[in-house]
């Protein structure tokens, strides 16, 4: 077959994805830049910062060229701060999502990153999503999980485990964020069953959708087809109900 | 890199996403759609946008569909582009300087990646193309590009011609079609459309759904990760509203 995997990202194009996250390096060693497909890498002067590609900082840090810069959010005490907020704030809900990254045009106007408008050219709005949102370098914001995190965390601590200050703790951490998540997103779909047009499930990441996704959509397709009579049902006596509205009207009652 | 180059590195009002980014969402975000949405989507390339007097008010402008934001020509400029880097690649395989060397490896796993997103794009199509029997409805034919439209022709009349000459030659003439619609059933295999999709919002909109048992809305912001039908979600995704995740 010309693809023998099953619709929907599995978790390796979901790590695929999420190795396009910019994190930030310090570089050891001076690298000139180097045209890529994706546009030129910054030049690495050390000990000046830059942010890179994950799988570029990766393969610089197993050769000993760079030391990677773990985004605030996966220090010890912003996990903590997000696992309170699982567990304490809302029994039902995800954390949510890191505000979208805004940035300063020079006119004191904070314009969001996420959209690219070029003066006159409107038509090629482009609305980035991650992994090209800045989510995982320096300047992220601590205390939210960005849509990659769990695939960051796992990479960043496999293979720059001494670059993570704390990573012991770190690891005990997201072992119990992960716990608290995955029984949210199996408690959510006690809400599937109720035959709702649409679910909201903000704040949940890549991985965590890839691993349920089998699951999820097949609760509701399967609560679709045992309804789907009487679904059939409920539209026509909807349209029905909707000329015996306009019958009553024209007879003036 | 002369003075204009640095200083419009450092005026942060021109620092916009570079040309080379934007394509890679691009080229991401029609991957991951056509990976995890139900029917065969509109190839990236054909759809080129009407062309545009610059006074229309950009609201009034009619957009395709959400595919051709990288309408201008999105595939053959990374096309393109991995050729070139492929030569590039030729030319510095030729000297052995160990400085060169690095970047080489470099270059080199970026191509691979690239390659790996294009590949894996066109064969999540040619699987829809595979299991559904696109060659016959033209309205899912519209959406192939021309060596797809060929190669999905072509595939149809093999299938056929093996069928013909293994079995169906035996059954009368009027049984030896493969798109028959007598009965009520059709033998043109359709994709089904109310497949639940996960999608994520781009803008604040409203996201209308069907269910069984009562029809939802709900005000969504930016960042939502929603479960709905890809019948309801198809609107948002089409008008740029939200990308399939």
């Amino acid at each position: 077959m010309a693809l023998s995997l099953p619709s929907g990202l599995v978790p390796t194009e979901v790590a695929f994805l999420c190795e396009m996250e910019m994190i930030t390096i310090v570089p050891r060693q001076r690298l000139e830049s180097i045209p890529m497909l994706s546009g030129k890498t910054p030049a690495l002067r050390p000990p000046r910062r830059a942010d890179l590609p994950l799988w570029l900082a990766l393969l610089l840090k197993k050769q000993r060229r760079a030391n990677i810069v773990p985004p605030p959010w996966l220090l010890p005490a912003s996990l903590q701060e997000i696992v309170h907020l699982e567990t304490n704030y809302d029994p039902e809900a995800f954390s949510p999502p890191p505000p979208p990254p805004m940035r300063s045009d020079g006119r004191g106007v904070a314009r969001p990153y996420a959209t690219t408008t070029r003066s006159g050219n409107e038509d090629k709005e482009l609305i980035l999503a991650p992994p090209f949102l800045p989510s995982c370098t320096q300047d992220a914001p601590s205390g939210y999980l960005p849509y990659h995190w769990l695939e960051i965390a796992e990479t960043l601590l496999a293979h720059a485990a001494d670059d993570i200050p704390n990573a012991p703790e770190v690891r005990a951490l997201l072992r119990d964020l992960q716990e608290v998540r995955a029984a949210k997103m199996r408690a959510s779909t006690r809400h599937l069953e109720g035959g709702g047009g649409v679910l909201n499930i903000r704040g949940v990441g890549a991985m965590e959708l890839a691993e349920s996704r089998g699951f999820v959509l097949g609760v509701v397709d399967g609560v679709r087809k045992l309804g789907a009579s009487a679904e059939a049902g409920r539209r026509e006596e909807l349209e029905r109900g909707d000329d015996e509205d306009e019958s009553d009207d024209d007879m003036g009652l | 890199m002369d003075i204009d180059d640095i200083l419009r590195e450092v005026d942060p009002a021109s620092q916009s996403i570079p040309a080379e980014t934007r394509d890679l969402q691009a080229l991401t975000r029609a991957w991951v759609s056509e990976r995890s949405s139900p029917e065969l989507l509109q190839y990236v390339h054909i759809l080129p946008y009407p062309p545009i007097a610059p006074t229309t008010p950009v609201l009034t402008r009619r957009f395709p569909s959400v595919y051709s934001w990288p309408a201008d020509g999105l595939f053959e400029r990374i096309n393109d582009r991995i050729k070139q880097q492929i030569e590039r690649v030729e030319e510095m395989t030729g000297d052995m300087d160990p400085k060169t060397n690095f970047a080489l490896i470099v270059i080199q796993t970026e191509l691979e990646r690239f390659k790996y997103l294009v590949r894996s794009y066109l064969r999540a199509r040619i699987a829809k193309v595979f299991e559904k029997s696109i060659a016959a409805t033209a309205d899912l034919r519209a959406r192939l590009s021309e060596t797809e439209q060929a190669y999905a022709t072509r595939h149809q009349a093999l299938l056929h011609n093996h069928y013909l000459s293994s079995f169906l030659s035996a059954f009368p003439p009027t049984l030896q079609n493969l798109n028959d619609t007598a009965g009520n059933i059709s033998m043109i295999e359709t994709p089904d459309l109310d497949t639940a999709v996960f999608i994520r919002l781009l803008k604040e909109t409203l996201v209308e759904g069907h269910g069984t048992d009562m029809d939802d809305d709900m005000d969504g912001k930016s960042g939502d990760i929603v479960i709905l039908r890809w019948s309801d979600a198809k609107s948002l995704v089409d008008s740029g509203h939200a990308e399939v995740v």
